[in-house]
């Protein structure tokens, strides 16, 4: 009866199965992706199902050979390998993984290479420290005139200047990330003392941010979740603008990814993505005024 | 060495219990001290991380039973702090690489195994060997030391197991003591677990140097390389990767205990860091450049904890199918290719770390290859159980366990390989999932397997079959349950080494998984006393094994269980490879190695 142990193998291998099945419809689960890294998920449904068939291949035949072989009352057979079998298994698997490799290399250059990233409609600067996310904003005057000079993808020298130099009339907001519905972000990314990593789960983006340097990122967020509220004369994220109301599905959290201490676990923000860009330059205006009259005091 | 000297080095040598228990130069006596000591550590290993899964399940859970039994400081209140929380996962990764996993692979069966299956007296240097397992002493002691609120009073280092800069690395200008601006925790307890990792390396490396000479130098006559057992390629390749790969770490141990001690700047960078309202003099350093010097030890590392396994494993699964090993060579040469393919692969952890992403471009391809090998070991194990006549024995069931679970392992391994998907589940759940189930369900089973399967030739006592079956079952369930839906929380974007996982909106989602695993892991943890139980109970009063309980071919069956100091009577010769079971036209499905065979094909390694 030892031929029994294939159902325990066979009974694990199986529920392994299932709970990517059912994973998707009980919300354990990619979250939304918002942004144009579809290629992200993309990948990861082609792994599955390439790593899903070999995983039901390999362990069915496990399963298969401990029920069917286990005390068989007869001599095993005599075999020391088969070449042609070997040269199948390698070359099979070697060129598939090949492939995997290859198809690749073009979602992350359009992810992460300075030279493919788009030319920015908003650009800012994020500076992470223990534990909060510090932004800065180009007032609109200043971002105009940095997006208007940005031409054929490269950097001009007035962005560069201005994220080396901050102004003082540019807008300070911590643990709020700004942007507007398609509009090409450029992140200007440090870190003022350790490790930490800017992690936008809806948007597939992650990028350690780390001292002693400056990394550019980018992305366009195309789904908006914010509206002003004018009760209380703020805006607010959560809003579902097909549906006209508010959806806590559509809080887009954004999270250190890298441990930075004992606060790392609560070193969060938010995305809160305008409906356009004018939207965005009224919030703008509005945190500004808040700025003056706090430093005003 | 010939028989007349084996004879007359047991005759001269009556050893005091202290040379013969303690101090031992005896490689069979220095595997079973690494094998305890990795068991005792296990324990801690274990229970740390049952802090860890406490907290995840019930974060806002008043923990003051808990707190009473591990006397914690009155200010941490009724929970475990965050800090806290960041020591015991960094302690739990620790203990578990450094003094569990490694130290059991390749001293505890590196050292029994080694002299035993290639025929050899003991080791080359047993002086060495035995040094190399007291220098793992001054680790132990300092890394419990850092525990001790007295010694370092900040904690025992809480910045990851993998402890980058610039959050392990920051000290006060000299003068200024020891805490670090960063983390009360990268105070003395960074310092302290810096030092116990050198001394943990140069434990390594004498090991190393020794296994590569045995096994070079000490084979037995007609033990030629490709008549050595899969466990002997295992340990050789495992010894070289250490070799080339230690001296990195030890290097990078050392500039980082220099950056905290005498504020070298090895690894901070030009311009001024500011802590609160202090800040840092410019270094002239990187903080990336820790990352490169420790991968580049830290993922060969990662091979250093499974080929041994997989040699065990081929050796296990061989003998339990009686059947010859499927595809020896291709076997051997797929260990080499880990192991060299291991060399260029290690900026697969660094994908988001900021390097340049045409890098991450070139070591993604490495890595996405490194899983052909991978591949075709599972491959080669699956065509050993073909048409076998398998065995299930606790060691059998532990082997298969690995084989299904490797398989787990490898495949997400794939997930993260590729960089795309990688900028989503970096430093997630998933990467905690894979970890697991290579290093736990894969490297832990394999342990398991070799434990069973030379219990008898350790100790001359067989373990009790029907309790460790048992213990098979819900390790396995249980094992399982605790790390599968790992897989999920992580797809989900569930960040690792965070304190409290209900803070986002993606991240509340799967608290209920969290709650789940965290159950698994303590049901995993109790069926771990069947084990202690079975081990100790059969240690004294399990049933004798003879030589060769599981009718196996390799050499160290044919010597009395346990061997006596010299181990061979007469020195072997070996005649044929490993996995002669089953030979047509023989009565008996097994034929030793040192058995000669005339008339009969004999295949491996011809
Ligand atoms: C099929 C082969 C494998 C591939 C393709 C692979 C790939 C990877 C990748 C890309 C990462 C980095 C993920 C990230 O941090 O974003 C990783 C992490 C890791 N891998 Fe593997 N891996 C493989 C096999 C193994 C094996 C056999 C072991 C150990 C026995 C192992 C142990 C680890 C560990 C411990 C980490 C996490 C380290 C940490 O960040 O704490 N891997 N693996
Ligand atoms: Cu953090
Ligand atoms: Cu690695």
């Amino acid at each position: 009866m030892n031929r029994l142990w294939s159902i325990l193998f066979g009974v694990v291998m199986t529920l392994a199965v299932l709970a990517f099945v059912i994973a998707p419809a009980m919300g354990w689960w990619l979250p939304e992706n918002i942004g144009t890294f579809y290629g992200v998920d993309t990948l990861f449904y082609v792994i599955l199902a390439t790593t899903g068939f070999f995983f039901v291949l390999t362990e069915a035949i496990l399963v298969y050979n401990i029920f069917a072989f286990t005390d068989r009352g007869e001599k095993a057979d005599y075999s020391h390998g088969n070449h042609r079998l070997e040269m199948f298994w390698t070359a099979v698997p070697g060129v598939l993984l090949l492939l995997l490799a290859i198809l690749q290399i073009r979602t992350w250059e359009e992810i992460k290479y300075q030279t493919r990233m788009p030319t920015p409609d908003h650009v800012f600067e994020v500076s992470a420290r223990q534990f909060e996310w510090r932004i800065r904003y180009p007032n609109a005057i200043q971002l105009d005139r940095i997006t208007s000079a940005w031409q054929d993808k490269s950097e001009p020298a007035l962005a560069r200047n201005w994220q080396q130099f901050p102004h003082y009339d540019d807008v300070h907001v911590v643990n709020e990330v700004h942007t507007w519905k398609d509009a090409n972000v450029r992140i200007y990314l440090k870190s003022k003392d350790v490790l930490h990593s800017f992690y936008l789960p809806n948007l597939r983006l992650k990028q350690d941010a780390v001292p002693g340097k400056t990394i550019p990122v980018w992305f366009r967020a195309t789904r908006a979740n914010t509206i002003y509220n004018e009760q209380t004369r703020e805006w607010v994220d959560r809003y579902n603008y097909e549906k006209k109301r508010f959806d806590s599905s559509l809080r887009y959290d954004l999270a250190c990814a890298e441990l930075c201490g004992w606060g790392h676990y609560k070193m969060l923000g938010r995305l809160f993505v305008h409906p356009d860009r004018e939207d965005y330059l009224n919030w703008l205006k509005s945190a500004q005024e808040k700025q003056r009259q706090t430093q005003a005091q | 060495m010939s028989v007349h000297e084996t004879k007359v080095h047991e005759e001269h040598h009556e050893l005091s219990f202290i040379q013969k228990y303690i101090f031992s130069q005896d490689h069979k006596i220095i595997g079973i001290q690494f094998l305890f000591s990795g068991l005792i550590f296990l324990v801690l290993g274990g229970v740390l991380a049952l802090l860890v899964r406490l907290q995840l399940g019930w974060p806002h859970a008043d923990q003051g039973w808990l707190g009473q039994i591990l006397d914690w400081s009155p200010a941490a209140g009724q929970r475990m702090s965050p800090e806290q929380y960041n020591t015991f996962f960094t302690m739990h990764a620790t203990v578990m690489i450094f003094f569990v996993i490694i130290p059991l692979l390749t001293g505890a069966f590196g050292n029994f195994t080694i002299p035993l299956m290639i025929g050899a007296p003991d080791m080359a240097f047993p002086k060495l060997n035995m040094m190399s397992y007291w220098f793992m002493w001054p680790g132990f002691i300092i890394m419990l030391l850092s525990f001790s609120l007295g010694v370092a009073p900040g904690g025992a280092a809480g910045a990851g197991w993998t402890s980058y800069p610039t959050l392990a690395s920051i000290g006060m200008p000299v003068g200024g003591g020891a805490e670090s601006p960063a983390a009360p925790n990268s105070g003395w307890g960074q310092i302290l677990w810096l030092l116990s990792l050198i001394f943990v390396g140069v434990s390594s490396m004498m090991g190393s140097v020794n296994y590569i000479t045995t096994i070079i130098n000490m084979r037995a006559p007609g033990m030629t390389l490709f008549r050595m057992p899969l466990t002997v390629w295992g340990m050789f390749i495992t010894a070289i990767l250490q070799a080339f790969a230690l001296p990195v770490l030890t290097v990078a141990l050392v500039l980082q205990t220099l950056d905290k001690t005498i504020s070298t700047t090895f690894f901070l960078p030009p311009g001024v860091l500011e802590f609160g309202n202090w800040t840092t003099n410019p270094g002239g350093g990187q903080p990336i450049l820790w990352q490169h010097l420790f991968w580049f030890y830290s993922h060969p590392a990662v091979y250093i904890m499974i080929l041994p396994a997989m040699g065990i494993v081929s050796d296990v699964i061989s003998t339990f199918s009686r059947k010859p090993l499927f595809g020896y060579r291709p076997m051997v040469y797929a260990i080499c290719g880990i192991a060299g393919l291991g060399f260029i692969v290690w900026g697969h952890h660094m994908f988001q770390s900021g390097m340049d992403p045409r890098l991450g471009t070139g070591f993604m391809i490495a890595t996405i290859m490194i899983a052909l090998p991978s591949a075709v070991k599972t491959f080669n194990w699956l065509g050993t159980t073909w048409r076998g006549n398998l065995h299930l024995t606790t060691a059998m069931l532990n082997a298969l366990g690995f084989v299904a679970l490797f398989v787990i392992g490898g495949l997400s391994g794939l997930f993260m390989a590729a960089t795309p998907v990688d900028v989503f589940i970096h430093d997630t759940y998933f990467i905690v999932a894979h970890i697991h189930y290579v290093l736990f369900m894969s490297s832990l089973f394999g342990i398991f397997a070799g434990i069973y399967y030379w219990f008898p030739k350790m100790f001359g006592r067989l373990m009790n079959e029907t309790a460790g079956k048992v213990h098979f079952f819900l390790t396995f369930i249980f094992g399982n349950m605790t790390f599968y839906p790992m897989h999920l929380v992580g797809a989900a974007g569930l960040r690792r080494r965070i304190f409290d996982p209900t803070m986002t909106g993606f991240e509340s989602n799967v608290q209920f998984l969290n709650q789940f695993m965290s159950v698994s892991a303590f049901l995993l943890g109790a069926a771990q006393l069947i084990f202690a139980v079975n081990f100790f109970y059969s240690l004294f009063w399990g049933k004798e094994a003879g030589r060769n309980p599981w009718r196996s071919n390799t050499l160290e069956w044919t010597t009395p269980s346990p061997p006596p100091h010299g181990n061979f009577e007469v020195t072997p010769v070996v005649y044929h490879g490993p996995y002669e079971y089953s030979v047509p036209g023989m009565e008996d499905d097994h034929v030793m190695q040192t058995r000669k065979l005339e008339g009969v094909p004999v295949g491996a390694g011809h």
